[in-house]
Order: C-alpha cells, then sequence, then structure tokens
C-alpha cells in the first residue's frame, strides 16, 4: 500500500519495511541511510528485488535504470518521495 | 515475399571449450561469501586455453554444421556474419579467419558485428529478413557470436560467472531448429554505459546500471513486440522463454518480474510457472557462465536439449546487449529441432571439459589476458595442453592458434 500521508517520513518507513523483508538479517531500525544496499548485504539479485518491490508497493511507474545510481538509502528515500507525488 | 515461406534456423551448434572451473571453487579462491551463490544459479564457467581465441571458438563451433552440409548447400552460405565483443583489430574482422578455415565459398559477404551481447540476433534477424525477401532464393547466412572473456578478481561477483565459446547459426529457408515468427519482434534500445570493454585487456561494467537496464529492456521490448502481434499474452501465448543469461539467478528476477507486471500472479504460481517455462533453458548456460551474443543461442540449444519436443512449442526470445540494444521475438520449436540438435552432443561436450583447479585457473587467466592484445610477433605452445587436449573423446579436429607472425594469425588443426 501507498503510504497514507505521502510524507518523507512515511516512504522512509516503506523504504526500511521492504529492505529488511528480503533482507531479514537487517532489522528495519538498524539501517543506516549512508549505507548504500550492498553495503546492507544485499547482492545483485536482493536489490532488484527491493527496487521492484517499491516501485510496486508506493505504485510509482518509472524505469528501473532510473534508480540504479542512487548512492545510497537516503537517496533510494528522497527519489522514492519526490515521484510519490 | 512468398507468404508459405518458412525462414529460421535450420542448423545451431555452440562451442564452448575444453576446461571449466567449479564456481564454487572461484568463490573459494576469491574468499567470495557463499550464501551469495544461491541467488546466481551458476555452477560452472568455461575458460579458454591459450591456444584458443574467438577465431577457433567461432570456426570450432560452426565446422560440424558446415561440415554436414553437401557441397551445393555450402555454396549457397551467402553471408558470413561474426558477433563479438572480442574483436582482434580494428580493422580486420574475426569473420575474415573464420571465412578461410570454414572453407565457405569467395562470393560470400564476410562482416562482423558489434552491439555487446545483443549483435548475434541483430545479425540473425537481418539473414532471416535476406532469407525472407526472396531476393537469392535458397540462400544461407551463417550467424557466429563468438567471446573470450577476460575477467578476473577486480570484477568481484561477476568473475565466477563469465564463460567463454561461440555459437554458430546458420539461417536459412529450412528452419529445422527454430522457424522465426517473421514480422514478430520487438525492439527497444538506449545508450547506457553498463558494461564494455574500453581496452583489449580489461572489461568495466556496473552491475546495478546493467541488470537495471537488462530488466526495462525485459519489458520495453516486450510491449514493443505486443504492439506488433495482437492479443500476446506473455503467460499465455510462449509455451517457452528463452532469454539472454548473464547468469541464471537475473533470468529468474526477469522472469519473476514479467509474471508479477503482465500476469499478477502469486509467488508460488511464478515459482511453478518458472520451472515449467524457463528452467530448461538455464542447464547449458549455468554450467558455461555467459556466452556473451551467444548465450542466448545456447539457451536455446539448452532448452531443445533438455525438452525434447515431441510436437510444436512457441517460444519468446529474449536478447539484451550492453550499450544498450534488445529484442524479443519468437518461432516454434518441434520434433525436429530435437532430432536436429541432437547430433551435435552439446550436453557431451560440456560434461568431458576438464575441471582446473583454482590455481590452473589463475595461470590460465594470465595467459588469457593477452589473446586480444595487437602483437606483431608471438609464440603458441599448443603441445602444452596436449593431456587436455588428448582427454576428449570426441576426436575431431579442432582449430588452435599457433602464434602471430607479422600481426596475421596463424593456426594450426590439432
Amino acid at each position: 500500500m501507498p503510504p497514507s500521508d505521502g510524507s518523507r517520513e512515511a516512504v522512509d518507513l516503506v523504504v526500511r519495511e521492504t529492505i529488511a523483508v528480503v533482507l531479514p538479517s537487517v532489522p528495519a531500525g538498524a539501517i543506516d541511510g549512508d549505507k548504500h544496499l550492498r553495503d546492507l548485504g544485499a547482492d545483485s539479485v536482493d536489490r532488484v528485488e527491493i527496487i521492484l518491490m517499491l516501485l510496486d508497493r508506493l505504485r510509482i511507474d518509472e524505469p528501473m535504470s532510473s534508480l540504479s545510481q542512487l548512492p545510497n538509502v537516503d537517496a533510494l528515500v528522497t527519489f522514492l518521495h519526490e515521484r510519490c507525488h | 515475399m512468398d507468404e508459405g515461406l518458412q525462414v529460421g534456423i535450420e542448423a545451431l551448434n555452440v562451442y564452448c571449450g575444453l576446461a571449466q572451473i567449479p564456481v564454487e571453487a572461484i568463490f573459494a579462491g576469491r574468499g567470495l561469501n557463499e550464501e551469495r551463490l544461491a541467488n546466481l544459479m551458476m555452477y560452472e564457467r568455461s575458460l579458454n586455453l591459450p591456444f584458443e581465441d574467438p577465431i577457433t571458438n567461432a570456426v570450432n563451433a560452426a565446422k560440424p554444421i558446415v561440415d554436414a552440409l553437401d557441397p551445393e548447400e555450402k555454396e549457397r552460405i551467402e553471408i558470413l556474419i561474426t558477433s563479438t565483443e572480442s574483436g582482434i583489430d580494428y580493422s580486420k574482422s574475426v569473420a575474415s579467419y573464420v571465412h578461410d578455415f570454414l572453407g565457405l565459398n569467395r562470393q560470400c559477404r564476410v562482416i562482423e558485428a558489434k552491439q555487446a551481447c545483443y549483435a548475434a540476433t541483430g545479425a540473425v534477424q537481418m539473414g532471416a529478413a535476406y532469407v525472407a525477401s526472396g531476393i537469392s532464393p535458397g540462400a544461407k547466412v551463417l550467424v557466429i557470436a563468438t567471446d573470450v572473456s577476460l575477467v578476473d578478481e577486480r570484477v568481484d561477483y561477476t568473475e565466477p560467472v563469465m564463460g567463454a565459446g561461440a555459437a554458430a547459426v546458420l539461417v536459412s529457408g529450412r528452419p529445422r531448429i527454430l522457424t522465426i515468427d517473421l514480422g514478430a519482434f520487438g525492439t527497444h534500445s538506449f545508450e547506457t554505459l553498463d558494461s564494455a570493454r574500453p581496452d583489449p585487456t580489461f572489461d568495466i561494467a556496473d552491475v546495478d546500471v546493467s541488470l537495471f537496464a537488462y530488466l526495462d529492456c525485459l519489458k520495453h521490448a516486450f510491449l514493443a513486440y505486443r504492439d506488433r502481434v495482437e492479443g500476446t499474452d506473455f503467460a499465455a501465448t510462449f509455451d517457452f522463454l528463452v532469454m539472454h543469461t548473464p547468469f541464471a539467478g537475473l533470468v529468474k528476477a526477469g522472469h519473476r518480474k514479467m509474471m508479477r507486471e503482465f500476469a499478477r500472479e502469486g509467488a508460488a504460481e511464478i515459482e511453478q510457472d518458472f520451472k515449467r517455462r524457463v528452467l530448461p533453458s538455464l542447464a547449458y548456460g549455468s554450467k558455461v557462465g555467459n556466452l556473451c551474443s551467444g548465450a542466448v543461442y545456447l539457451a536455446l540449444a539448452s532448452l531443445i536439449d533438455t525438452v525434447q519436443p515431441d510436437t510444436g512449442y512457441r517460444v519468446g526470445l529474449f536478447s539484451y546487449g550492453s550499450g544498450c540494444s534488445s529484442e524479443f521475438f519468437s518461432g516454434v520449436i518441434d520434433q525436429e529441432s530435437t532430432a536436429a540438435l541432437a547430433g551435435m552432443q552439446i550436453g557431451r561436450h560440456l560434461a568431458e571439459r576438464s575441471a582446473l583447479t583454482f590455481d590452473d585457473y589463475e595461470g590460465l587467466l594470465k595467459d588469457n589476458y593477452g589473446c586480444l592484445v595487437p602483437q606483431k610477433e608471438r609464440d603458441i605452445e599448443v603441445g602444452r595442453w596436449s593431456t587436455i587436449l588428448d582427454r576428449r573423446s570426441d576426436r575431431r579436429s579442432l582449430l588452435a592458434l599457433k602464434g602471430v607472425r607479422n600481426y596475421h594469425r596463424q593456426y594450426e588443426w590439432v
């Protein structure tokens, strides 16, 4: 489901929940926004899965290539938040 | 165009070298995280020996096809296209050597195509259009996708999944392997630097840029196909799917993405569909590694040898090349495909490759770096590898690089 209020905080929560689903060993509360998904232990297939789940959950229609060079989790949240509106 | 004309792949063979190393051995040797093996879905990778190069791979893949033709049929090979991202010269093509060692007609057009892992499909489609045009009835077009791998530990998890070898595809009006659905295709291309070979000694790749471009192209090439072919349903139109295979795990992720988007299936149904429609095409690729522009044709061979069709099946094929260009097209395989491919004994050849230790592998990597580097003079002692050569149960002659004289590559049959 899309975040109820569309706020950055709500998108941030969705991102953390989604990462934790794909990477069960990484608790949502322990995700450092400065880190790349790679540094959290996500391999390339995990990263594809996280991005696809996020685009689906937030109902964002965006080419995956637009998200391939975001430097960290915070940048991913910002990108998705901007596309939610 | 003759409305009743069938066009497609008459013959197919792949050559994937004489040596392989288990992917697990590379993981252990490089200290890579073994938890990542599961998502890769790769088990072995082929490695060339120092006397193998893009020319020997191409000839060794195509020779059984050409030798099986009678002399009149062989004369009808009117176009030879080598598809490679492993060029050996800025001007002289791989095809020029291949034309000679296959003994093809001197009236044959000889060219080389480059668009990373896509070029062979572009060549096959242009060959099919030439045959279908009817401007030279009975003509055949030989497309050979041929590459070598130059990766090492600098590319982390890409190293264990790169392959080497060639796929030879004979296109004609007598399709026995795959009858191409003429006019049923969708293409999608845009500029990106996802992976490249800026120098003849190394590759560069941005994994996320490349994987995401592949997945975007899969979607949009399919949508372009659907625009041309009314009523296409990703889940129902194709009995099987054959996709460019950088590593099998990406094909699985791509199938899952497409099924979610176009079939809205649940996870269990998607997994079941993957095993039924996609997995048979991955058996060979997971033992060879990424065969670059030959990968989709290795996957087609894997599908036919694994399923051994006894009736007609429609296959959706997806080809992707970094940079990037892609195509989704389709065709039909049937019982004749099973018979036509069986004689190549691809599975047996893969099983007979010599297994390398990690130390052997590292030594070979160093030798192989020089494979594409222009050198005025060079000598290669083919006999050093006689133990591996002698281990083959198929004793057909193979082409081997024995040296370079004044920039001219020199070969011998071994």
